[in-house]
C-alpha cells in the first residue's frame, strides 16, 4: 500500500484495562500506521469517526468478559450504518480461546487473545488489507 | 578491613582463574536494569553497619521485618481476592474460600462498582458489564447479601474500590457490621482507596481529577482514623501492585507509592490533624514479580525506607508509625494463557519472595487468570500454594533467613538508593498530583510497558511458553463463566429498593451532599447515611462528576 494504513482504536463500556490496547497502538505506530486512540467511546460515534475519517481498521479491547456482547453491538451498529465492509475489525483483550470461532462468526476480522504478539497484529493487517486491494 | 584486603586480593586471584570459563551471556541485571555480578562478597556488604542499617525484627529501620516474631508468633492472612456474578454468589465463593483455609477476605468489584455506575444509568453497555470482573455492590442489599452467614467478626474484610467509590461502599459495609451488632472498634478491615491505580493503573470511566480523588481518599482516613469512627481500619493502602501491573520495575514500584503516601499525609496535615491522629493505619499492598533475590530485597528496602520516610520528616510519636505494613498479591501480569498450568509454579515462587520479604497478608494468582475469572479448582489451588509453603516448607519457621546474605543485603542497599532517589524526583516536581496533572507518571507507565513488550517479543525477557518452550496445538482451558443473568438480578435489586426506601429523604440527602462537596468538606457523614437509607452507588458518585466534573486524562500515549 502506497498510503499509511489508518487505525481507529477504542475501548468500549467501563472497562479500565487501558494498557493492552494502548500497547497496540504504539506497536502499531511504530510499524509506520496511523493510529487514533480514542479511549472510552460510545460505539456509535466509533462507528462515526471511523467512516468520516475513512480508517481501514476499527480496533478494540475487552478484558471484562463482555467481549460477544460488545462484538456484536459494534457488528450491528456497523451494519446499521451500511458500513460493515468497509472496515477490518478487530479485537483484542482476555478472553477464552474457546469463544474466538464466536466472535469470527459474529463478524471480528481479526481475534487476538492474550499475549498475542504485536508484529502478529501487524502482519495480519497488512495480509488482509493486501487481500482485499487486490480484489 | 584487612579481613577485606585479603578477600580482595583473593577474589582478584579468583578472577584469573575464572577468566578460562566461559558465560552464558554477556550481561546479567536484574528485572530493575541493576547489574547482577557473578559473585557477592564480603566486599559487597562493606559500610553496611549490622546494628544501625538491618537491626532486629520489630525494631529500627526494620529491615528484617515489622514484628520481633514474624510468622512464628501470626502466619499471614491468607487473603484471596475474589468476585464474580451476583453477591449471593460471591458469598458462596467466599464460603468455599473459608472452607479451604483462607484466613481474610477481598472484594474484587466488578467494572461499574469500580467506576460508580448503577446498572441502570445511561451509560453505553453498562448492562454487559455487570458482575463479569468481579462482584456487583450498588446498594446496602447487595452488602448485606455479600456479607450472609460469613464470621465478619473473626475475619477481616478488604475493599478493594478506589476514591470515587469509597466512601459508599465502605460506608454501606460498616452500616451492615453495625446491623449485626459490631462495635465501631471491631470493624476490622482494609479499604484500597488508592488514587494512583486510577490515574496511571486502570483508568475508571468518568473518572475525577487527581485532587478531588485525593480528597476523597483523604475524607476516608479522617473519617475511619482521625474521627475515630473505624480507629482499627484500614482506610487506604497504597496499592503499588496496581501500578506494577502497568509495567513499571521494583524501584518505580516503591518510589511512586512512597510519593503518594506523602501526598496524603501532607494533605491530612494541610487539614490541621496530626501526623499521630493517622498515620499508623496506612497500609500498602505491593507486587510480587519475577525477579526473586530482587523482590525479597524490594520489601526490605520498602520498611527501611518507610522508618526513614517517617523518622526524618513527620516524627510521629506512636512506634507503630514507623511499621511499613503490606499485603502482597502476586504478578498478574506474568501469567501466561499459553500453558496455564505453569503459571501455577510462577505463583508459586512469588508467593515464596513475599513470605520471605515478610509480608502481612498475600494473594496468589490463580492459574486460569490471563483468561478468565478463576474456577472453584483454580483458585482452591491458589490456597494450596499459600497453605503449602506454611505447612511443608518450614520457612515460616526463621524471621528473615536471607539476612545476611551479601548479594540480598547489597542489592537491598542499591534498591534503597535508587527507589529513594526517584521518590525525590517525583517530589521535587511537586508531587504526585502535580506529576499526575502534567501528565508525567503516565508517561513513565507507558515508556515501562513498552519497553517491557520490546523486551518480551525480542525474547531478551523469556516466558516460557511464549517465547521460548512453545507447544503447539494446546488444549485450550476451559472457563470459568459468570452468571450471565447478573445485570437483570441487579437491576431488580436496584429497582425494588428504590420502589421500597424513603425517597424523599434520600433527595434530601442528595441535596446535603451536593453542599457538602461544594464546600469541600468531609463527605463520609452524609454519605454513611445516604447509603443507610438506601442511595445508590451511581447516585452518590453522581453528586461528586455534578459538582466537581469530571477529569480529561492528559497522557501522551
Amino acid at each position: 500500500m502506497d498510503r499509511k494504513i489508518r487505525v481507529l482504536l477504542f475501548k468500549p463500556g467501563l472497562d479500565g484495562h487501558w494498557r493492552g490496547i494502548m500497547t497496540v497502538s504504539k506497536a502499531l505506530s511504530e510499524a509506520g500506521m496511523e493510529t487514533i486512540f480514542f479511549g472510552f467511546k460510545n460505539v456509535k460515534g466509533v462507528v462515526e469517526a471511523a467512516i468520516q475519517e475513512d480508517v481501514d481498521v476499527i480496533g478494540f479491547s475487552v478484558h471484562s468478559g463482555a467481549h460477544l456482547e460488545w462484538s456484536r453491538e459494534i457488528v450491528t451498529e456497523l451494519e446499521q450504518q451500511g458500513a460493515r465492509d468497509d472496515f477490518l475489525l478487530l479485537i483484542g483483550g482476555v478472553f477464552p480461546e474457546q469463544d474466538h470461532a464466536e466472535l469470527r462468526e459474529i463478524g471480528i476480522d481479526g481475534v487476538f487473545g492474550p499475549a498475542t504478539a504485536t508484529q502478529d497484529i501487524v502482519d495480519f493487517i497488512m495480509e488482509r488489507l493486501r487481500q482485499r486491494e487486490a480484489v | 578491613m584487612e579481613e577485606n584486603d585479603k578477600i580482595r586480593q583473593a577474589e582478584e586471584e579468583w578472577k584469573k582463574d575464572k577468566e578460562r570459563w566461559a558465560e552464558r551471556r554477556d550481561e546479567f541485571v536484574s528485572d530493575a536494569g541493576i547489574e547482577v555480578k557473578d559473585l557477592y562478597t564480603p566486599l559487597d556488604t562493606e559500610g553496611i553497619d549490622y546494628l544501625e542499617d538491618i537491626g532486629f525484627p520489630g525494631q529500627p529501620p526494620f529491615v528484617r521485618g515489622v514484628y520481633p516474631t514474624m510468622y512464628r508468633g501470626r502466619l499471614w492472612t491468607i487473603r484471596m481476592f475474589s468476585g464474580h456474578g451476583t453477591p449471593e454468589e460471591t458469598n458462596q465463593r467466599w464460603k468455599m474460600l473459608y472452607e479451604e483455609g483462607e484466613t481474610g477476605f477481598s472484594a474484587a468489584v466488578d467494572s461499574l462498582t469500580f467506576s460508580g455506575v448503577d446498572p441502570d444509568q445511561e451509560v453505553e453497555g453498562a448492562a454487559h458489564e455487570v458482575g463479569k470482573e468481579g462482584v456487583p455492590l450498588f446498594s446496602i442489599r447487595g452488602m448485606k447479601a455479600l456479607a450472609e452467614d460469613l464470621p465478619l467478626d473473626k475475619m477481616s474484610v478488604a475493599l478493594v474500590v478506589e476514591p470515587m467509590t469509597s466512601a459508599a461502599i465502605t460506608s454501606m459495609y460498616f452500616n451492615v457490621l453495625k446491623e449485626r451488632g459490631l462495635r465501631k472498634e471491631q470493624f476490622s478491615g482494609t479499604t484500597q482507596n488508592d488514587i494512583l491505580t486510577m490515574t496511571i493503573g486502570y483508568i475508571p470511566w468518568g473518572s475525577l481529577r487527581p485532587a478531588d480523588l485525593l480528597k476523597l481518599a483523604c475524607d476516608l482516613i479522617e473519617y475511619c482514623t482521625a474521627m475515630g469512627e473505624a480507629p482499627r481500619w484500614n482506610p487506604i493502602n497504597f496499592t503499588t501492585y496496581n501500578y506494577r501491573e502497568g509495567g513499571i520495575d521494583a524501584v518505580q514500584e516503591i518510589a511512586m507509592g512512597l510519593a503518594n503516601a506523602v501526598a496524603h499525609i501532607d494533605e491530612l496535615l494541610r487539614r490541621g490533624w496530626k501526623i499521630d491522629d493517622f498515620v499508623h493505619r496506612l497500609a500498602f499492598h505491593l507486587s510480587a514479580h519475577r525477579d526473586f533475590f530482587e523482590e525479597i530485597a524490594k520489601y526490605r528496602a520498602a520498611r527501611k525506607l518507610w522508618y526513614r520516610l517517617m523518622k526524618e520528616r513527620y516524627q510521629p510519636e506512636n512506634p507503630d508509625a514507623y511499621r511499613f505494613r503490606f499485603h502482597v498479591q502476586t504478578a498478574g501480569s506474568s501469567l501466561t494463557a499459553q500453558q496455564p498450568m505453569v503459571n501455577i509454579i510462577r505463583t508459586a515462587y512469588q508467593a515464596l519472595e513475599a513470605v520471605l520479604g515478610g509480608t502481612q497478608s498475600l494473594h496468589t494468582n490463580s492459574y486460569d487468570e490471563a483468561i478468565c475469572l478463576p474456577s472453584e479448582e483454580s483458585v482452591r489451588l491458589a490456597v494450596r500454594t499459600q497453605e503449602l509453603i506454611q505447612e511443608e516448607t518450614g520457612v515460616a519457621s526463621v524471621v528473615d533467613p536471607l539476612a545476611g546474605s551479601y548479594y540480598v543485603e547489597s542489592l537491598t542497599r542499591e534498591l534503597e538508593e535508587r527507589i529513594w532517589e526517584y521518590f525525590m524526583r517525583i517530589e521535587e516536581m511537586g508531587g504526585v498530583v502535580e506529576a499526575l496533572n502534567t501528565g508525567w507518571l503516565f508517561n513513565e507507565m507507558s515508556k515501562a510497558f513498552n519497553k517491557r513488550r520490546r523486551d518480551q517479543e525480542s525474547g531478551r525477557e523469556s516466558i516460557i511458553g511464549v517465547n521460548c518452550y512453545v507447544m503447539e496445538g494446546e488444549d485450550p482451558t476451559p472457563p470459568f463463566r459468570t452468571n450471565p443473568r447478573a445485570a437483570e438480578i441487579e437491576k431488580k435489586r436496584l429497582a425494588d429498593l428504590r420502589a421500597e426506601r424513603d425517597n424523599a429523604k434520600v433527595s434530601v440527602l442528595l441535596d446535603q451532599l451536593r453542599s457538602v462537596c461544594e464546600k469541600r468538606e468531609n463527605v463520609l457523614p452524609v454519605v454513611r447515611e445516604l447509603t443507610a437509607a438506601g442511595a445508590s452507588l451511581g447516585e452518590i458518585t453522581g453528586v461528586y462528576r455534578e459538582i466537581w466534573g469530571i477529569w480529561q486524562l492528559p497522557f501522551v500515549a
